[in-house]
């Protein structure tokens, strides 16, 4: 077994708690006495277990610019490799593996460096993007906060008390961080003797442990000397006199030194999970301290002020003079997050409705903060161009020269549900030569593909602006996330009713102050954009102008419409308003008639109605576009795919734990336990075997008739037939993995029995 | 069944009527049910049409021709005394029930029915399932109830009782039931009185030592007929190991998590690091492995080994390191943690300082977990610092021993302490931190067991179960001889260091000679002696 005889070579380190791992035997002696035996590179015994090393020194010897693959460790080759690697791609800022080829080792080394590059241009934009919005979304309570501290109200009212900023963040504790972090930075920013110390209830336990590290932090912020704390303490005694690290004094005898006004701010990141007696000493003792050092303190709070308070006694909440701030929930900022990062013209990829869909559900369902989901879309961007061989397409023009498509790439296209749906429609229309060429004709091809790019475009901008018109008029019931997904979904058809896009009633419902207002919006997003979503507004002056013309003619309609009617004294309303139908009831010889009768409308009336059918009918030209997957070539551009994120991010490790116990077939391939099936057979594993017995027994398991059974099943009467003392080992063996996976424990119910832990 | 059924539904029905009992025992029958006996009556073919008071009169008319008057007279009594107790009134019932049960039984066994007999014989039966209570079914049953006249007596304490014991006899079927959602199955299996397991234990089975385990599981490992299977399936991880790489450098952190050791895994994705780290080529990285499994874990020891990896003076808190690799920009560090879900590991303040630790653009972070609740051990805040993708990596490896104790963890599960201190080394380990004549005391001691072993094994040759025990008052002696002691208060002092280590045991005999022995076995002293001569 490779274990077995490789535990001979570093044997030694592994019982070592760390050590630092050296690949090379020669560079034995380097850092740490720790590594005097070092571990011996494991190349030639796995060799022969790596993936087709053959085939790939094959592909290198071609010159095809040979690059460094995912696991070649010959020295040569990769001296060679990082040369070419140096030259080639100078301007690659991350990272320094080239990624592997695609399309079986086939993809050129032009490409997949093509693609990196595209990735890396991609994404940093987004991150930058989306890092402005969340410190946007935080700026107002920054402000606030840094407010009330540097206000100089607490010296008056609150004389001697403790200033206290309460900060309602909110359940979602994992956007604390950010915001802690931006209130360090701001309030460090105000003055110049500043100091932030962050306390998590993780990191302090008690009372000391809160003093050491509000001490430690306190002094070491103030300039950066690379020092330890422990030596600044001593640093801080004058006289040669030395303090506790504890001890507030030195704090204060630091800052003295450091000047005046000096400040110490302590933020309590997660005031809740604190132990409510060591808040209370703390802000007891800050109190007490507040005429040497001006302490001031902030509270992350997730529930309640008046919770908090009720968890403080009445002493310590005497002592703290506070006011109270709320952050921006987590739904509007993840909103935000979407309309910069997912719809906005800078994303470069779409992310799919099916996969955005399930990215919002997590978020609001798991409470998992926006910090989870910037990390999906990245996840989402970085599957995209790592292992997608047409991410490539998404090049600019210029760098997708034709060199670059190889033949492989071609028929990757032609294998594309909506290459092959696009070729059928043609064939339906009768449009045969170019079904024909798209199906023969590599260089046609091409063409149709590098035209897609300018496509792209064509489309996004018709989505957004949609949008943008949509969300301008303030009349859809749903949020933005909800209309982006129908969007790309179903498209944006406004006839359609009922579905997300109906809004004919009720913009023909409008009343004519309403429909001047809606003129008004939908003109200024015409013509300004709509930032969030970095949409600069109409893009083609020409189609602009005409747009506007037309609205603005409307609106001197309507007003003077409105202007009539005043001068008669009548209200202006159009036949949709619902006062214009009646329903009448006449009972005419003894029978009831039901009769609709339109209201007489005025002159002015029908003028109205028929402005607001024109306003419509401009709308509907400016708004509607097709659902994302009846693009050509749209997969090139949209990432849709569930399972590696579900994978990578929800993982179901009791699942797989079950499964790989179950069936050690699904794993392991093996032709002794292919017929097993998912029940327990003597060729499996000991720990599954165990696992089966396991899932059979109740809470409390007797483990001689564990071992009974086991033995049953593996025991010399069984077909493995193995001896007592060797069934033994095994079973000691799956015992213990099993206690290590967490499924067992000691009971003192009985003796020899174990206690079930585990219901999966 | 359907016998069976009944009975067990029969008390909670009358259980209201017990409570309730009235003063007037003529009441009873009429508060029972109304339906079911109007319904019967009108089901005879000869209805009787009587009222309630007729009934009970009737009732004491058979059993009086059964010669059962003194039974039947008591009701009577007592209802009309009006100090009826709900369980006497019980008695009665229950013994009119007896003999009209009986009397139905008679009648059928004698096969001939007289019209007298005939009325008689209805209104038997209509007591009878009067107190039944039961639907139509248990017409039918009634016809079983007369094979088994000797129907359980109704008092309340030993039907309860008894109805329990049937429930649950009746719960406990032999196949438990399959494919109940797991929470099902938790509370199915928790249920008080069900855990049922047999009176079996392991005292027949000679449980595996140290030595002998690792002898046989070293030539057990070339017999694994999964081992290329094994090998196979890391190779498809290692496949993986660029893509890896790639998430490691954007700034995520991994954790590969699945049945099986990782451990070797982490070893060779430490190798293809090496030769392709995740930072940039201007950039210097280091690989740290760290061994989460190691009982000796400490933080302390983490960081220092971490600090000398980064060339920072040594450090045993987490800023000034973090500090130093911000003054270093060149210097990126690579932490490959094997199973992060060992207990060392677990406590908050250890995940809090790894997360804050991987938070760190210079620094990747790839964790291994061996069990399948690591996902408890971060909150969301903790995981939005960690960034981790999760990996399944089921490997189906072996556990090596540094990882997994088996044989202790087995013990301990079993309850049962075999080892005490770590045998031969855990004695040299404690005669270590000893004064010399402390060790040659214990040297002393393990020569004259060894002497008395040999002594003992060549007189009674079957002694070798047993620890074979020196006297005390001997041993002092020879350790005055010797110059080991001088005083008998010496003497004690060096003897309870032992005791407390456990590496000695003492008692008293019969005739209360104080003996000691040592709880080793014979070559794991001879094994002691030569580390302690030489």
């Amino acid at each position: 077994m490779a274990e077995i005889n490789e535990m001979g070579l570093f044997q030694e380190d592994d019982h070592r708690v760390a050590y630092i791992f050296t690949a090379a035997p020669t560079t034995a002696t380097t850092a740490s006495p720790n590594t005097t035996a070092t571990a011996t590179t494991t190349t030639t015994t796995t060799k022969g277990a790596r993936g087709r090393p053959t085939k790939r020194r094959k592909l290198l010897k071609k010159g095809t610019g040979a690059q460094q693959l995912d696991d070649d460790d010959d020295d040569q080759d990769t001296t060679r490799e990082q040369q070419l690697q140096d030259g080639q791609d100078g301007e690659d800022g991350e990272g320094c593996t080239q990624w592997p080829r695609l399309f079986d080792g086939a993809e050129s080394v032009a490409a997949a460096g093509l693609r990196r590059e595209v990735y890396e241009s991609a994404w940093p934009v987004l991150e930058k993007e989306i890092e402005t919005v969340l410190r946007e979304a935080n700026r107002q309570t920054l402000d606030d906060v840094v407010g009330f501290l540097n206000s100089e109200v607490h010296e008056h009212e609150g004389k001697g008390r403790v200033p206290a900023g309460f900060i309602i963040t909110g359940p979602n504790i994992a956007g604390q961080d950010l915001l802690f972090g931006q209130l360090g930075d701001a309030l460090r920013e105000t003055g110049e003797g500043v100091r932030f110390v962050r306390l998590r209830a993780g990191e302090v336990g008690n009372l000391k442990g809160g003093l050491k590290r509000i001490v430690r932090e306190g002094m070491n912020t103030g300039e950066k000397e690379g020092e330890e704390g422990e030596e600044q303490v001593r640093v801080g005694g004058r006289n040669g006199r030395r303090y506790l690290d504890y001890d507030l004094e030195a704090l204060r005898v630091f800052m003295q030194q450091k000047g005046k006004g000096g400040r110490v701010i302590v933020a309590f990141q997660d005031s809740e999970a604190f132990d409510t007696g060591l808040v209370g000493e703390l802000v007891g003792l800050f109190h007490s301290w507040q005429d040497r050092i001006q302490f001031s303190v902030l509270f992350g709070i997730a529930t309640s002020v008046e919770l908090f308070q009720a968890r403080l006694l009445k002493s310590t909440a005497r002592q703290l003079y506070g006011a109270q701030f709320d952050v921006v929930q987590a739904n509007a900022v993840l909103e935000s997050v979407i309309m910069a990062a997912v719809a906005g013209t800078k994303a470069q990829l779409r992310i799919g409705p099916g996969l955005l869909r399930k990215l919002v559900r997590r978020q609001q369902e798991q409470v998992a903060g926006v910090g989870a989901f910037v990390s999906s879309l990245k996840y989402a961007y970085m599957n995209h161009f790592y292992a997608n061989p047409l991410s490539v397409l998404l090049a600019d023009g210029q760098k997708l020269d034709k060199e670059i498509l190889q033949p492989e790439h071609l028929e990757a296209v032609r294998m594309l549900e909506s290459f092959k749906s696009h070729v059928e429609q043609a064939v339906e229309e009768g449009k045969l030569d170019h079904a024909r060429m798209l199906l023969e004709n590599d260089s046609y091809l091409k063409v149709r593909i590098s035209r897609q790019a300018a496509e792209r475009q064509r489309y996004l901008g018709k989505l957004l602006q949609s949008l943008a018109l949509v969300t301008a008029t303030e009349l859809s019931k749903r949020s933005f996330i909800g209309l982006y997904e129908a969007a790309l979904e179903e498209g944006i058809f406004l006839d359609h009713s009922p579905g997300p896009f109906d809004l004919g009633d009720a913009i023909k419902r409008s009343t004519p102050e309403e429909l001047i207002g809606l003129i008004n919006r939908i003109t200024a997003v015409i013509v300004d954009g709509n930032p969030s979503l970095h949409w600069k507004g109409m893009n083609s002056d020409q189609d602009a102008k005409t747009a506007v013309n037309k609205f603005e003619g409307l609106r001197a309609d309507v007003e003077r419409l409105i202007e009539k009617s005043k001068e008669n004294k009548t209200s202006l309303q159009s036949k949709y308003s619902s006062q214009s139908k009646v329903l009448r009831t006449t009972v005419v010889a003894q029978k009831v008639q039901l009769s609709r009768d339109t209201a007489t409308l005025t002159e002015e009336d029908n003028a109205f109605t028929e402005a607001i059918d024109c306003f419509f009918a401009f709308f509907k030209d400016l708004v509607g576009c097709e659902p994302l997957s009846s693009l050509f070539l749209h997969e090139v551009w949209q990432y849709d795919y569930h399972l590696p994120y579900e994978d990578v991010f929800v993982p179901r490790p009791g699942g797989t734990f079950a499964r790989a116990l179950t069936r050690p077939h699904d794993y392991l391939g093996c032709a002794c336990c292919d017929k097993a099936n998912g029940s327990a057979v003597g060729t499996l594993p000991a720990t599954s075997i165990l696992y089966h017995l396991y899932c059979e027994a109740g809470a409390l398991i007797n483990v001689a008739d564990l071992w009974a059974a086991y033995y049953a099943l593996v025991g010399e009467d069984s077909e493995i037939g193995m001896d007592e003392r060797s069934a033994l080992v095994h079973f000691y063996r799956g015992l213990a993995e099993m206690r290590a996976m967490g499924f067992v424990k000691q009971s003192k119910k009985k003796a020899d029995h174990i206690a079930k832990l585990k219901w999966l | 069944m359907p016998p069976k059924k009944a009975t067990n539904r029969k008390p909670t029905i009358r259980v209201p009527r017990k409570r309730q009992a009235p003063a007037d025992p003529y009441e009873i029958p009429d508060e029972d049910d109304n339906e079911p006996p109007k319904r019967r009556r009108h089901a005879d073919p000869d209805p009787e049409n009587e009222d309630e008071v007729t009934k009970d009169v009737v009732v004491s008319t058979p059993s009086a021709s059964r010669l059962k008057k003194t039974v039947a007279t008591p009701i009577k009594l007592n209802g009309l005394n009006g100090v009826d107790t709900p369980s006497r009134k019980n008695n009665a019932d229950r013994s009119a029930r007896r003999k009209s049960a009986r009397a139905l039984v008679d009648r059928v066994i004698s096969g001939a029915i007289s019209d007298d007999e005939a009325e008689e014989g209805d209104i038997a039966r209509e007591i009878y399932e009067s107190s039944e209570e039961e639907d139509d079914e248990d017409e039918e049953e009634n016809q079983n109830g007369e094979t088994e006249p000797t129907t359980p007596s109704k008092s309340t304490p030993g039907r309860k009782r008894k109805t329990t014991t049937t429930t649950r006899a009746r719960k406990r079927s032999p196949t438990p039931p399959r494919d109940l959602p797991a929470h099902e199955q938790f509370f199915y299996q928790n249920k008080p009185g069900l855990s049922k397991t047999s009176n079996n234990n392991l005292s027949s089975l000679q449980l595996l030592t140290h030595d002998e385990y690792f002898s046989l599981s070293r030539d057990l490992a070339s017999q694994n007929h999964h081992k290329t299977d094994i090998t196979h399936l890391l190779s498809l991880h290692t496949a993986s190991f660029p893509q890896w790489t790639f998430e490691l450098s954007q700034g995520f952190s991994l954790c590969l998590y699945g049945y099986g050791s990782k451990r070797h895994l982490i070893h060779q994705f430490a190798t293809h690091l090496t030769a392709h780290p995740p930072c940039q080529p201007s950039q210097s990285n280091k690989i740290v492995i760290v061994n989460g499994y190691t009982p000796s874990f400490t933080t302390r020891e983490f960081l220092s080994c971490l600090s000398t990896a980064v060339n920072s003076p040594t450090c045993t808190s987490l800023p000034p390191l973090l500090s130093h690799l911000t003054s270093h920009p060149k210097t990126t560090l690579t932490i490959l943690l094997n199973s992060i879900t060992s207990p060392n590991l677990r406590k908050p303040s250890f995940q809090s300082m790894l997360s804050t630790l991987a938070a760190h653009p210079q620094v990747y972070l790839c964790c291994t977990s061996d069990a399948p609740d690591f996902g408890l051990l971060w909150d969301s805040a903790l995981s939005t610092s960690f960034q981790f993708l999760y990996h399944d990596c089921t490997t189906f490896a072996t556990f090596s021993p540094s990882e997994m104790e088996v044989v202790d963890s087995v013990h301990e599960l079993l309850g049962r302490k075999t080892r005490r201190v770590g045998g031969k080394e855990g004695v040299a380990f404690v005669l270590r931190s000893l004064p010399e004549n402390a060790k040659s005391l214990f040297r002393l001691l393990v020569g004259e067991v060894l002497c008395a072993d040999d002594d003992g094994g060549g007189a009674g040759g079957g002694g070798g179960g047993e620890e074979t025990s020196v006297e005390y008052r001997m041993v002092y002696n020879r350790a005055v001889e010797e110059f080991i002691c001088s005083s008998e208060m010496a003497f004690r002092t060096l003897l309870k260091e032992f005791h407390d280590h456990q590496i000695i045991a003492s008692h008293k005999d019969a005739l209360g000679t104080e003996l000691l022995s040592l709880p080793f076995r014979k070559e794991e002293l001879e094994g002691i002696l030569e580390e302690l001569t030489t």
